[in-house]
């Protein structure tokens, strides 16, 4: 058993943990939404609302509920059992995996670059070899790695992308990139 | 008699071999989507909505009406028979469900739930013929003071229909209203939040955000997980059903009664034109008012067939009510009808008081897929594919979601040919699964995109012409009756909360 945390080490526990930092991330975003909308012009003119008077309402109360939100982290985290370690705090997300960065699990985070990765490429080498070399990578991430029936999953990443070719460019006649095209 | 023929016209429309290939087509994809357990019907349609680019608006239409009715009773086979549901709709169905199955009546409790979303879903679709055009009558008496405050009344009833939070509901709504407001202004020729870029002029589009939301966000949950399959194959051994069970006994069914199958179908309609509700919300209160008015309440939670038929006749009653405000006022109260808007204004098309009149023949084929989907392919599907559900839900993790975001990436470079809506969905998403990951819900922040830009439109309009009064809303009869029922709502949902019935909170 441990002892009782300070006020502090319980404050720093209870900020690291998501339900404080998605509402602290918000309102980051907010504060940079509503100096935009201040910047559009006064919220009325001539009796009548402009352009800013909805975006710098929306924001306003949209700080004023992330601040409850904070609070709320803030308040429920302080309550919480105090056996618990910073550690345990980190990881008591919905459906937490053994390990996290910034809140995203390895998995998460894996399918992050490689859609970005995807993203980059799918205009400069074609629509077949970036969504081949995507799904492929895609599977092995699902699919637990590429020990594993890896001639399986290489049939998949081939069956897979000529399907999504003859369901857009064939079937609905979207005309997607090609590397000689390029 | 010019709607009644224009409805009959709808059916007419199904007989056209393509057209009725898209609906049987969009049957078997919202079954397996609702069935598979993380996969939603939202997600397929969300799927399919770039797709209607190429698409004949009416073919659409009458896809994402089979896939919303085929999603909604699907949950249940999972639900059933390894008690997984495969929706949030199907909980309430698990409840039954799932005991009968341990004494061996699964492939019964199936068909009672098969029979009970036959029926509701049947009702609600005519139901919804029968209502939307006195609905529509209504929506023109509306001016512009009262469609802000109809639209006020909308965004408040889903936020305070977040049993998690409220607070996070009306975050999650407020920022849909931000990112809806990035592009050209509402009134005035004016560009808002670009900054500095030109991409953003025109806004952000909606495909994006739904691809993001319910595609891209559920990738990354899933990534999360460490099983190779779906469905746990030990799970399926042990839950062997077969197709002459299917038929629930005649003697049962008079046992429910008639009356129970009306009153749900009721239920589940109401819930469903109430704005945020959902199957459910609507398979929760139909449940709840079985149990309550049973002859035999005692019996629920073992395995009650009463119980299965309740929910499942109000969540697929919910698919008809959930178009009423959508189709006549524009308002969709949940992320299908969203979707479907979003393919009517990809189409050119905006849904309105008028729109039931001038656009029948649209919209006519979409009723009627609600209809026969409930009445013919869910008896159907349950019977020649019932005995082979749980193989088919029970698919390779990796095949499923590679072909997942192909679909969904490849789908958001429709739109515009570019890489762009492709990396605004990925940035959507992630905050889509920060979001989720702290319970945000995400259909909040869809419904605030969809519906932030009519309210401040509807706002400013109505200030304009009461030259800057805002006692307007007061005065107007319409803005008034529906601040009141606003009051009257969070006075019931809020102040005066239903006490707990035993049942817990809906799901969400």
């Amino acid at each position: 058993m441990t002892s009782k945390p300070s006020f502090k080490q319980s404050f720093r526990r209870s900020a690291l943990s998501g339900e404080f930092i998605v509402p602290a991330a918000l309102s980051i975003i907010t504060l940079i939404y509503l100096i935009s909308a201040i910047q559009l012009g006064p919220p009325m003119s001539a009796g009548n609302m402009t352009a800013s008077f909805f975006p710098i309402a929306t924001a306003i109360v949209m700080l004023i509920a992330l601040i409850c939100a904070m609070a709320h982290a803030l308040r429920d985290k302080a309550k919480a059992p105090t056996e618990k370690t910073v550690a345990d705090i980190e990881s008591s997300d919905e459906s937490a995996p053994s390990r996290q960065y910034a809140g995203l699990s390895p998995g998460a985070i894996g399918v992050i670059i490689l859609t970005a990765g995807y993203l980059l490429t799918f205009d400069m080498i074609g629509y077949f070899v970036s969504t081949f070399a995507y799904v492929l990578l895609l599977s092995g991430l699902f699919g637990g790695g590429f020990r594993d029936k890896w001639l399986t999953k290489l049939l998949a990443a081939i069956v897979i992308t000529i399907a999504g070719y003859l369901l857009f460019e064939v079937a609905f006649q979207v005309r997607l990139p090609t590397l000689w095209s390029q | 008699m010019d709607s009644i023929s224009g409805l009959l016209g709808g059916f007419a429309a199904l007989a056209n071999p393509e057209t009725l290939l898209y609906m049987v087509g969009g049957f078997l994809i919202g079954t397996f989507f609702g069935a598979v357990p993380g996969l939603t019907s939202v997600l397929a349609i969300a799927l399919l909505l770039p797709l209607t680019y190429s698409l004949d608006v009416t073919t659409a239409l009458v896809a994402c009406a089979s896939i919303f009715m085929a999603g909604m009773c699907s949950g249940s086979i999972t639900a059933t028979t390894i008690n997984i549901p495969g929706a949030p709709s199907s909980m309430m169905t698990a409840l039954e469900g799932y005991p009968m199955q341990q004494r061996g009546e699964g492939a019964k409790a199936l068909g009672h739930a098969a029979l009970g979303s036959m029926i509701g879903g049947s009702l609600g679709a005519l139901l919804l013929m029968v209502v939307a055009p006195l609905a529509a009558d209504v929506a023109l008496l509306i001016r512009t003071p009262g469609k802000f405050s109809l639209i006020a009344f909308a965004l408040i009833v889903i936020i305070i229909s977040q049993h998690g939070s409220i607070t996070k509901g009306m975050i999650a709504t407020l920022l849909g209203v931000m990112i809806a407001s990035v592009g050209i202004d509402v009134v005035q020729p004016l560009a808002r939040f670009t900054f500095g870029t030109s991409v953003l002029v025109q806004g952000i589009d909606m495909m994006p955000l739904i691809i993001g939301t319910f595609a891209i966000s559920e990738l990354l949950v899933q990534a999360d997980s460490r099983s190779s399959r779906t469905v746990d194959p030990s799970l399926i051994q042990a839950a062997k059903v077969r197709r002459r069970d299917f038929i629930p006994p005649l003697s049962e069914v008079r046992e429910i009664g008639v009356m129970r199958y009306l009153k749900s179908a009721v239920i589940g309609y109401a819930v469903g034109i109430l704005p945020g509700a959902g199957g459910s919300m609507a398979a929760f209160v139909s449940y709840a008012e079985s149990m309550r008015s049973s002859k035999h309440p005692e019996r629920y939670g073992k395995g009650n067939p009463e119980g299965i038929a309740a929910a499942e006749c109000a969540n697929n009653s919910m698919c008809g009510g959930a178009f009423v405000p959508m189709l006549t006022f524009g308002i969709p109260g949940d992320p299908t009808t969203a979707i479907v808007l979003g393919v009517l204004v990809i189409n050119g098309l905006q849904p309105g008081p008028q729109f039931m009149t001038q656009q029948l023949d649209l919209i006519a084929p979409m009723f009627a897929s609600l209809f026969v989907s409930a009445l013919i392919l869910i008896p159907l599907t349950l019977y020649l594919l019932g005995p082979y559900f749980l193989k088919i839900v029970s698919i390779r993790r990796d095949v499923l979601y590679s072909s997942i975001a192909i679909v969904a990436l490849v789908g958001s470079y429709v739109a515009t040919y570019s890489t762009f809506q492709m990396a605004l969905a990925l940035v959507f998403g992630v905050l889509a699964y920060f979001l989720r990951k702290q319970k945000y819900p995400t259909v909040c922040l869809l419904l605030g995109f969809v519906l932030g830009p009519s309210l401040e439109e509807y706002c400013r309009r109505a200030l304009s012409i009461s030259d800057g009064n805002p006692l307007v809303f007061l005065t107007s009869m319409d803005s008034l009756f529906f601040i009141a029922l606003t009051v009257v709502f969070f006075y019931f949902m809020v102040i005066r909360k239903p006490k707990n019935s035993g049942l817990g909170a809906p799901p969400g």
